[in-house]
C-alpha cells in the first residue's frame, strides 16, 4: 500500500483497519512531510502487525524528484493529503496562504497521484482511494479556497475513475464530513455529525471492499450535502455558512 | 472558527463534571509548548479513575500517544507510548503467549494511568503492583525536558511518579515486562461464603493461588454480614484445557459487547434494586463450589462486557470508595465498614474484597499496604457525603488508607502519600481538594 499524507490520523487508522482485517502488503510506503511522527507509526505497525513499512519524505511545496519513487509499486494507493490553511476571515487576502492551500490540496498533489496512477494503469489492477471533502461540494463563505481546491480534486478523481475504468483500476472518492482529528481539534463540532478516525477508517474500508465510487464517511452527510447543493443560488448567497 | 479547547470533561464516575481546556498532541515538541504555555497542567489517560484525579485547569490528554515502540518477543518486554491501553497491549501480547503481570479490573486503562496510580490486580498478595514490572519510562518535567526514569536513572523521580497521580509530570513512554502464559484461559474456582468469617478463612486458604477476589453482597446484616463469593484462578496450562479450548489456546473468539445506550433515570437504582441484584448474583451460583475454565476476559474484566455501564448510575454519577485496612485489624475494620453501609441503606452494586500482600516500600506513593481492601460503588445523592464521612472515620480509626485514583469525596488526608511532590506546574483538582481539606 502507498499512503500519501501518512501523518493523517484517518490514513493511519485505515492502515490499521486493513491490517486487522487481514490484508497483506509486501511493504507499506508511508509518504510524509513529517518524518519523525511517521517513523513512530511505522514502528507501531511493525510491533502490532509485523508489517514492514518504509518512510519516504515528500514535501509538496518543494520540487519533487520522481526518480526516488521508481521502485515503489503496490495495489492500493491511499491519499489523505489535506491542508486546511487559514479560513477566509483571516486568510482570504493572504496570498501565501491561498497558494499553499491550492498547492497541497490540488496543484502539486495531482502530478504525484498521476505518477502512481500511471503505474496502476500499466499493471491493470489496483485501487486508488482519495480523501476529498464535503467542502468541495459547494463553495461556502467560510472556507471556499480550501473548498475550491477540494472541488477540483473531486473532479480529478471522478475523471480518473472514468479514465481508468476499462484499465481495471478502481478509484474511490471519499468525502469526509466533520472528523475529530488534529485539523479540527478544539472546534465546536456537533458530535452526531463528527466521525472519529477509527469510524472513518471502518467506513472507508467497507467502501473499498465494495468497490464504491463515492462515499461519505457518515451517511447523514450525503443528505446534508444533497440539501446544501440544492439550495438555489439566490438564497444560498445570503446564507452565513 | 477559532479553536476553543474548553469542553466538558468527567471521569468514569461522571462526578464531578468540569468545563476545562483539554488537548491532545502526539508531537513531543507540541507537548512541551503546551506544558510551558499553561500555568497548571495535569495528564489524563483514559479517564478510568473515578473522580477528579485527572481533571485540572489545563488537561493534557494522552489519547494520541497511542503508538507501540518495540516488543521484544523473546524476553517479553514491551515498550509503548503512555496513551496505549492495556486492552491494546493484550491484543498483541496474548496471541504470542504473554500477559500483563498486573491488571486492574478494566482493560481500558492507559499505561500512563497504570503507572501514575500504580494499579493493583487480584494478585497483589502474590505479585505486587504494576510498578514491579516497569523497567523505565520517559517523563516530561515542568520545563519541558524529557528525562528517562528507572531504578538506576533519576530514581527519585521514578519512585515519586509511581502512584504519584500525575503530579510529577507527563509520562510519555514506558517499557515493562510481560509474563508468559500457555493459554488465554483461567482455571477458576468459585466458592460461596455465608459470612465474613468464612470469606476471610477462604482468603487465608487461597494464599497459594495467584489470583483471588471476592464479591460481597453488602446489604446483608447481622450474622449474614459478608455473604460473598470468592473467586480464585490460575493461568491454565495448555495440557489441562478442555478440548474445545485447547486447539487454539491463545486465541479467543470475538464477542459483541452490549452498550448501555443512555443514562438510566435516577429511580432505577435504589436500595431495592441493589438488593435484588446482589441476591441474584449470589443465587446465580447454586452450588457451594464451582470449578471451570473461563477466558481471561471474563475472569479479569467482567464489567468490560457491558460498554458504558457507568451510565447505569444516572446523570448525577457515582463514586467508588476503596480503602485498605492493615492486616492485624483488617477483619474487624471490614465488619465495621459493612455494618455501617448496611445500616445506611445506601447499597452498593459492586463490592469487591481483595487481599494485599506486603507492599514495596520504595514505591512510597503507592496505595497498597498489607491488609484487606474493599471497593464499593455508591450513587451520588444527598445522603452520600455523610456516609463517606462515617466510612472515613472508620478507616482513620483502623489506620487505613483511601485509594486516590477512585476518590472524589473523601477526606483525602487519609492518605499518607503524595510525598516528594510539590510541583506548582502539575496540579489536579484532586490535589487542590486535598490541600484545602487539610488546611
Ligand atoms: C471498572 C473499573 C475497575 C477498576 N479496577 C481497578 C483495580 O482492580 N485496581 C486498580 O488499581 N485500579 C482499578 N481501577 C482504576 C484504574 O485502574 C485507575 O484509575 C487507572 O489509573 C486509570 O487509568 P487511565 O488511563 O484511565 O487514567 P486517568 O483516569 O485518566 O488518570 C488517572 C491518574 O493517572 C494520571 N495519569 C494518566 N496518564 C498519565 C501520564 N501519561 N503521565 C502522568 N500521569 C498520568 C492522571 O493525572 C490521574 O492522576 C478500575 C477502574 C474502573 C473504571
Amino acid at each position: 500500500m502507498i499512503v500519501l499524507g501518512s501523518t493523517s490520523e484517518v490514513a493511519q487508522a485505515f492502515v490499521e483497519k486493513a491490517l486487522q482485517e487481514g490484508e497483506k502488503f509486501e511493504k507499506i510506503y508511508l509518504f510524509t512531510s513529517n518524518k519523525e511522527t511517521t517513523e513512530r507509526f511505522a514502528r507501531h505497525i511493525d510491533v502490532k502487525f509485523l508489517q514492514q513499512a518504509e518512510v519516504i519524505e515528500l514535501d509538496l511545496t518543494k520540487e519533487i524528484d520522481y526518480n526516488r519513487f521508481e521502485n515503489i509499486n503496490s495495489n492500493v494507493l491511499f491519499c489523505a493529503v489535506g491542508y486546511l490553511g487559514e479560513g477566509t476571515d483571516e486568510g482570504l487576502y493572504d496570498n501565501r496562504n491561498t497558494e499553499r492551500i491550492i498547492a497541497i490540496n490540488y496543484s502539486k498533489l495531482v502530478p504525484v497521484m498521476n505518477y502512481f496512477a500511471h503505474k496502476f494503469e500499466s499493471r491493470r489492477s489496483g485501487t486508488i482511494i482519495g480523501l476529498s471533502s464535503v467542502a468541495g461540494d459547494r463553495g461556502r463563505q467560510s472556507n471556499f479556497i480550501y473548498g475550491s481546491a477540494k472541488a477540483a480534486f473531486t473532479a480529478y478523481l471522478s475523471g480518473l475513475r472514468n479514465y481508468l475504468f476499462d484499465k481495471k483500476v478502481h478509484v474511490l472518492t471519499i468525502k469526509p464530513g466533520f472528523m475529530a482529528t488534529k485539523m479540527t481539534e478544539g472546534l465546536p463540532l456537533n458530535p452526531k455529525l463528527t466521525a472519529t478516525p477509527k469510524q472513518a477508517a471502518a467506513c472507508i474500508y467497507k467502501a473499498f471492499k465494495k468497490e464504491r465510487n463515492v462515499a461519505y464517511v457518515l451517511p447523514v452527510w450525503s443528505i446534508i450535502m444533497m440539501i446544501i447543493r440544492n439550495i438555489p443560488e439566490f438564497i444560498f448567497k445570503k446564507l452565513k455558512l | 472558527m477559532k479553536p476553543n479547547f474548553t469542553q466538558k470533561v468527567t471521569n468514569w464516575g461522571n462526578f464531578p463534571v468540569v468545563e476545562k481546556e483539554m488537548r491532545s498532541e502526539d508531537n513531543f515538541k507540541k507537548i512541551k509548548e503546551f506544558v510551558l504555555n499553561h500555568n497548571e497542567v495535569i495528564a489524563r489517560g483514559n479517564g478510568r479513575c473515578y473522580g477528579d484525579a485527572s481533571l485540572g485547569e489545563s488537561i493534557f490528554s494522552t489519547k494520541k500517544l497511542n503508538k507501540f515502540i518495540n516488543f521484544d518477543r523473546l524476553n517479553g518486554i514491551m515498550e509503548c507510548e503512555s496513551g496505549v491501553l492495556l486492552s491494546e497491549v493484550l491484543e498483541i501480547a496474548v496471541p504470542q503467549g504473554y500477559f500483563l503481570y498486573v491488571t486492574p479490573g478494566t482493560k481500558f486503562v492507559s499505561i500512563g494511568g497504570a503507572i501514575a496510580s500504580d494499579v493493583h490486580g487480584k494478585n497483589h498478595h502474590a505479585e505486587g503492583c504494576f510498578s514491579e514490572y516497569v523497567i523505565e519510562f520517559k517523563l516530561m518535567t515542568e520545563n519541558g525536558e524529557i528525562i528517562t526514569c528507572s531504578r538506576e536513572e533519576n530514581a527519585d523521580k521514578f519512585w515519586a511518579t509511581i502512584g504519584g497521580m500525575g503530579l510529577t509530570g507527563i509520562i510519555l513512554t514506558a517499557k515493562f515486562k510481560l509474563k508468559n502464559i500457555e493459554s488465554a484461559y483461567i482455571r477458576q474456582e468459585s466458592i460461596k461464603a455465608e459470612n465474613l468469617d468464612e470469606i476471610f478463612k477462604l482468603f487465608d486458604e487461597s494464599e497459594s493461588w495467584t489470583y483471588t477476589v471476592a464479591w460481597i453482597d453488602c446489604l446483608q446484616k447481622g450474622k449474614n454480614i459478608g455473604r460473598s463469593i470468592l473467586m480464585r484462578g490460575e493461568h491454565a496450562f495448555q495440557h489441562e484445557l478442555p478440548q474445545n479450548f485447547s486447539k487454539t489456546p491463545l486465541r479467543l473468539k470475538k464477542k459483541l459487547s452490549p452498550t448501555v445506550p443512555f443514562y438510566f433515570p435516577g429511580f432505577v437504582l435504589n436500595a431495592l434494586t441493589v438488593k435484588i441484584f446482589n441476591w441474584l448474583y449470589y443465587k446465580k451460583q447454586s452450588k457451594k463450589e464451582v470449578k471451570n475454565f473461563i477466558d481471561y476476559e471474563t475472569f479479569f474484566y467482567p464489567l468490560d462486557a457491558i460498554n458504558d455501564w457507568n451510565k447505569i448510575y444516572g446523570k448525577s454519577g457515582f463514586i467508588q470508595y476503596q480503602m485498605v485496612i492493615p492486616k492485624e485489624t483488617g477483619k474487624e475494620g471490614m465488619r465495621r465498614i459493612l455494618e455501617t453501609i448496611a445500616n445506611s441503606g445506601n447499597g452498593s452494586f459492586l463490592a469487591v474484597l481483595k487481599l494485599f500482600g506486603k507492599n514495596n516500600t520504595a514505591a512510597y506513593n503507592s496505595f497498597p499496604v498489607e491488609g484487606y481492601t474493599l471497593a464499593l460503588d455508591f450513587k451520588v445523592n444527598s445522603k452520600l457525603k455523610s456516609l463517606v464521612d462515617q466510612l472515613d472515620a472508620i478507616v482513620q480509626e483502623f489506620g487505613g488508607r483511601i485509594y486516590l485514583t477512585k476518590d472524589s469525596m473523601s477526606r483525602s488526608s487519609l492518605t499518607n502519600y503524595l510525598k516528594n511532590i510539590q510541583n506548582p506546574k502539575f496540579v489536579s483538582l484532586q490535589h487542590k481538594r486535598i490541600i484545602n481539606n487539610n488546611s
